[in-house]
Parts: structure tokens; sequence; C-alpha cells
């Protein structure tokens, strides 16, 4: 039980300080959110799961607050990254033809909400 | 020439703060005086477990009365400035001033509203056992409202129960005040005349509990009031769209 726990915090450990150096070393916002969000996700559910496994006790409380990061996380980076792009924030390109395929699914879906507004 | 001076200043000032905190032995008996009869006047007689709670709501309970109405002030006239006069286009329905959120958002703030009213209560209702209290508790249930007004743009909320609540809490809190007055030993305002129960019990404390959660329903409820009146544009006709 106790190599399971300290086995699951070095992997999180691991996770968190390259998610951190992500942050430092990607070119723009979304890489960025990419690199802190996914690393620090798996990081923190692993290593708080850890603790779970080294203290039995707290093993349902560690596992409440996994799940609730699984659900918060990806939530918030998502609705970041949805709100960034609206505020016309342009993603690092080495290849200027790849267009932005965020815009016509989103034209999309806004006409969608307009037919459904006007029913 | 202008950092060097900011510089040197800053190092002359955090100088002298530090040697005035090295005056201090590490680690020294320093519990003496008013903060000796907090730590052991707590626990003993009153048998609340978390000591600055029972400092602000039993010893200090004037002082966070006052509190709470700065609160109610600070609400009102922000709701007083922001709140916009009905103006001749009374047809339209209220606005909201943020845009819709997409699906994934509004999904997992529907996963985690109710979770976090929970933690609210939790932490009010533990007010007296855990660190936090009213002021927290209220906050954070007023942070649950506020995912669901900046998800959904048809969340509405009903301005009169808010008034109720606040009004229901603010009143109870200034009338257990008064029962203090005639039941309480030393019959003064805001004196504790419950029975004051087992150290660590959810019933213990007398009525620090109940003030606590009347609090948090008076924070929650007024967090939620501004943080709605700052994102709806109340029936002036403009679209936040449009402009």
């Amino acid at each position: 039980m106790n190599y399971i726990g300290y086995f699951l915090i070095s992997i999180g450990t691991i996770f968190l300080f390259l998610g951190g150096l992500g942050i430092l070393r990607m070119p723009d916002f979304y890489t960025r959110l990419q690199a802190g969000t996914k690393a620090s996700t798996l990081g923190a559910m692993s290593s708080i799961l850890g603790i779970g496994f080294l203290q039995p006790e707290w093993f349902i409380k560690t596992f409440i607050i996994v799940v609730f990061i699984a659900i918060a996380n990806p939530l918030s980076s998502h609705a970041l990254a949805r709100g960034s792009h609206k505020a016309k924030q342009m993603p690092f390109l080495k290849d200027e033809k790849i267009g932005d395929a965020y815009e016509a699914v989103e034209e999309k879906l806004h006409k969608n909400q307009k037919k459904e507004d006007k029913k | 020439m202008k950092k060097v001076v900011v510089i040197g200043s800053l190092g002359v000032i955090v100088y002298y703060l530090l040697s005035a905190f090295v005056a201090i032995p590490f680690g020294a008996d320093i519990i003496k005086g008013v903060k000796e009869f907090y730590l052991q006047k707590s626990p003993d007689d009153l048998k609340v477990a978390n000591v600055v709670t029972s400092i602000v709501v039993n010893f200090r309970g004037f002082d966070t009365l006052g509190e709470v109405t700065v609160l109610f002030l600070a609400s009102t006239a922000l709701g007083s400035i922001l709140y916009h006069r009905r103006s001749q286009h009374s047809g339209l329905n209220p606005q909201r001033t943020s845009v819709e959120a997409s699906a994934i958002v509004q999904t997992g703030a529907k996963i985690i509203f109710p979770f976090t009213v929970i933690l609210g209560a939790y932490i009010f209702i533990h007010g007296h056992l855990t660190p936090g209290g009213g002021f927290q508790g209220g906050a954070i249930i007023a942070t649950g409202f506020l995912l669901m007004l900046i998800s959904y743009r048809k969340f509405f909320i009903k301005h009169n129960a808010l008034t109720w609540i606040e009004a229901i809490a603010g009143s109870t809190f200034v009338i257990l005040g008064l029962f203090g007055l005639i039941y309480a030993k030393n019959h003064d305002f805001l004196e504790n005349f419950l029975p004051a129960g087992k150290l660590n019990d959810l019933l213990s404390g007398g009525i620090i509990g109940i003030i606590y959660i009347a609090v948090g329903f008076k924070v929650g409820a007024e967090i939620t009031g501004i943080l709605d009146t700052l994102l709806t544009v109340k029936e002036t006709g403009l679209d936040p769209e449009e402009n």
C-alpha cells in the first residue's frame, strides 16, 4: 500500500514539474494552457490519490477531491480557451495556411443558437 | 537613479521591520494577558473548539453585528448605483451582460453548483468547530451562484427572496442579542444564554452556531444580490450584444 502511494506521488510530482516547465517554455496562450491543465490535472490527481493510499482513513476524502479535480479542471481550462478565442487571441502558427478551425464550428453553433432563440 | 533610491529605502524599511521581529525570542511563551484569557475561556467555559469564532461572535459579537451592517450598506449602495431605472422599454426582460457559455461549461456548472452550496452550508454550520464561519460559507455559496449566473443567461434570481432571507437572518442576529439582555446571566447584549454543551459537539457553543448560520445566509444572499446586480442590465432596453 505504501509503495503504491509513493509511486503515485512521485508520478504526480514529475507531471506537476513538467506542467510548470511547459507554462514557462511554451510560446503562446493555448499551448501554455494545454501544458498547465493537462499536466497539472494528472499531477494533482495522482499525488492526492497517493496521499490517500498512504493514509487509508483519508482515502474517501481524497477520492472525492480527485473526482472534483477531474470535473473542474478541464472545465475551467475549456472556459479560458474559449474566452481567449472570443477575445481574438491568435494562436502561435508556424504555418500560416493552417486556418482557425474553431471559427467555423463556432459560427455553425451560433447559427443554430439563433434559430433556437427565434423559436 | 530612481530605482536605486527605491531599493535603498525598501532595504532600510525591511531591515528595521525584521529587526523588530528579531527582538521577539523564537518559540517563547508569549501567551499572556488577553490572549491567555481568550485561549482558556473559549474551550473551558463556552465549549467552543474554534477560538477565532468565539472571539468574533461571542466576545466581540457587537463588532460582528457592525460588520454585517457594513456589508448590508455596501450591497445596498452598490444596488442603488447600478440599478438602471425602468425606461420606456419596460416590456423587455432583464438582460445578462455576459455572452452565453458553451454547453460544456453549462453542464459542469449544473454538476458543481449543488456541491458548492453544500460546502458553503457545511462551513457555516461547523463555524464553531472548524476554521471558517458565516462570512466564508456565505462567500462560497455566492461563488456557486456566480457560476450559475455566468454560465446561464436565463438564470435569474428573485430579489424578493433575497430580501426576505437577508431580513430574517439579520433580525435573527439582533433578536438573539436582545434575548441575551433578558435571559443571560449578566444581562448583556449578545451574551450566551443557551446551554454550552460539550466541546467538539455540533450542538455546542450556545448561540454561536445559530448566529453563524444566520450570518452565512445573510452574507450569501447579499453577495449573490451584488453579483446579480453587476451582471444583469435591468430592463433598460439596451441589448449588450448590439453595443
